[in-house]
């Protein structure tokens, strides 16, 4: 009993943190109408920069978190500025195309990274990483909690941003339709480019929070990506409340497949989960609401 | 105030507006008429600087306009109210009305706007925090007009402004066009219900297949003959 308590926990606190990473790439999603493949791999660029923090200048990880996603909006900003806008442009092109093309982003992320610092497995040891408290006589980890309340309050702020202000508004009715927002003054490619940005520093915070928990590798990015899609497919895509629970529910099926069948197992879970939704239920978790 | 000086539009290979011209004087209520596919659309569209015309020259207020893009143009004065309204499904009717006004002047004077907007519209102010979606026609209509206003806009282009509206609501729609234009914010009206518009507006362009083929003052028209041959069938 005390170990599924734990484990449904511990699945509820990972969720929450897989839940950030897969709001950033709904946000893209809404805006561009396409999936960001390229998605995971901004997670492993903010997980390598948020190390390189603290391993050179000894910056606390949740510290670095706010470097690496400056970095990251950055990073986003350009890549669909210069590159993926640049598809957008030729008429010629198909959306599929601009997909197509997160990929080849994802590629190269993936091998510069590797370039620079190998295939090598790292990890960040903080002096709390391995640290848990107790609840009656659950273990809760210390760095998967901390995870899961910056995660809730970063996404508790995106939803202030895109509810409460003018921009955040802009960003709303650019996904909603694109040329309506053209008549009422709103520039569209610069609104694209900031959320790209946006959601890549989500991917950045996602990834940064998530980095005591997972070796950390320049093919982890695929596995993120993978994560993220599969969220924002339960979720029912679009929406970010969708993401969240989503994100929840994935970390909960994860955490119980580490448990009771194997530790190796545990991305296999997530997998099947994703399968027998599409096959019974395509229209995702929002599906069983709204009914 | 608005002057279209030979324009020519087309969508890639195909020319749809063929040396297009004509003028809104400051004040005027000014109407476009045409049936389906006449290029009306593709005109307001290029005057909102979301296509650029391929030859000639659009002039607002003096100023050449033709290569503005279109997210510039609502704070120049020239508000759009799109055919098929184009709202904002998931905001609120009152984020909708926000949206309106971004450009820096007309978001100063937001509240105050929105409290002349609701007065012209007392059901938008007993709905402001529905979805937008949740609207009947008609209130979507008086929406996306209220929207168009937020922007306080020195000319306004509506488009098919009636379509899809039931018959009483229709003359409602076209006596408050006038009501706005009586405010003193210069109306460009493009319809395909030439009688009653014609009972409106001061002055009217009929375009057909991309081109101006007559225009005048609105009595005028009303008693050619082949306007009631065309268009009134009497
Ligand atoms: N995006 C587009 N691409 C190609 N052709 C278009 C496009 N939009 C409209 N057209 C064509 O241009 C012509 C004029 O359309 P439109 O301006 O919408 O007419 P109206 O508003 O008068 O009904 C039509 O023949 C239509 O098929
Ligand atoms: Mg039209």
């Amino acid at each position: 009993m005390h170990l599924l308590g734990q484990t449904l926990i511990s699945g509820f606190l990972l969720g929450g943190m897989y839940a950030l990473i897969a709001i950033g790439m709904t946000l893209i999603m809404g805006v561009m109408k396409i999936v960001n493949l390229a998605h995971g791999a901004l997670v492993m660029v903010g997980m390598y920069v948020t190390y390189i923090c603290f391993v050179l200048w000894h910056i606390n990880p949740y510290a670095g978190m706010f470097i690496s996603m400056l970095l990251l909006f950055v990073l986003g900003s350009l890549i669909q500025r210069y590159m993926i806008n640049r598809l957008v442009e030729v008429d010629s092109i198909l959306p599929e195309n601009q997909v197509l093309l997160t990929v080849g982003i994802s590629l190269v992320l993936t091998e510069v990274i590797r370039f620079i610092f190998k295939s090598d497995y790292l990890s960040v040891s903080t002096g709390f990483s391995g640290k848990t408290v107790f609840l009656g006589k659950m273990s809760v980890s210390v760095p998967m909690t901390i995870g899961f309340v910056i995660a809730m309050v970063f996404t508790y702020l995106l939803h202030l941003f895109l509810n409460r202000t003018d921009l955040g508004m802009t960003i709303r009715a650019t996904a909603q339709d694109r040329d309506a927002a053209v008549y009422m003054g709103v520039n569209v490619s610069r609104v694209t480019m900031i959320t790209f940005g946006l959601g890549s520093a989500f991917a950045a915070a996602g990834g940064s929070l998530l980095l005591p928990m997972f070796y950390l590798w320049p093919d982890i990015g695929h596995l993120f990506t993978a994560k993220a899609f599969i969220i924002t497919i339960l979720g029912g895509m679009g929406s970010t409340a969708g993401a969240l629970l989503g994100g929840l529910t994935l970390g909960i099926a994860e955490s119980l497949g580490a448990t009771y069948i194997s530790m190796g197992y545990k991305d296999v879970v997530g997998l099947v989960v994703f399968l027998l939704v599409l096959l019974f239920m395509p229209g995702g978790i929002k599906s069983l609401v709204k009914r | 105030m608005l002057r279209v000086n030979h324009v020519h539009v087309a969508y890639g290979d195909v020319h749809i507006l063929w040396d297009v011209s004509f003028s809104v004087g400051e004040g005027e209520l000014v109407a476009l008429l045409g049936a389906n596919g006449a290029g009306k659309t593709t005109m307001l569209n290029s005057i909102s600087g979301l296509l650029h015309p391929q030859e000639g020259e659009i002039e607002f207020s003096g100023r050449n306009i033709t290569r503005v893009p279109g997210h510039k143009i609502p704070a120049l004065g020239i508000a759009h109210v799109p055919e098929g309204r184009r709202l904002f499904p998931e905001m609120t009717v009152k984020e909708n009305l926000e949206i309106g006004s971004l450009s820096p002047p007309a978001r100063q004077k937001r509240k105050e706007t929105l409290e002349w907007v609701f007065t012209l519209f007392p059901v938008l102010k007993e709905k402001q925090n529905q979805m937008a979606g949740t609207l009947s026609g008609g209130q979507q209509q008086m929406l996306a007009i209220g929207r168009g206003l937020m922007a306080l806009p020195r000319l306004i282009m509506f488009d098919e402004p009636s379509l899809g509206l039931a018959p009483v609501l229709v003359k409602h729609m076209f006596q408050l066009i006038k009501d706005i234009n009586q405010q003193g914010i210069t109306v460009l009206l493009v319809e395909q219900n030439v009688m009653q518009v014609l009972e409106v507006c001061h002055r009217a362009y009929v375009i057909e297949n991309g081109r101006i083929v007559l225009s005048g003052a609105s009595a005028e028209l009303l008693n050619n003959k082949y306007i009631k041959d065309v268009y009134l069938g009497i």
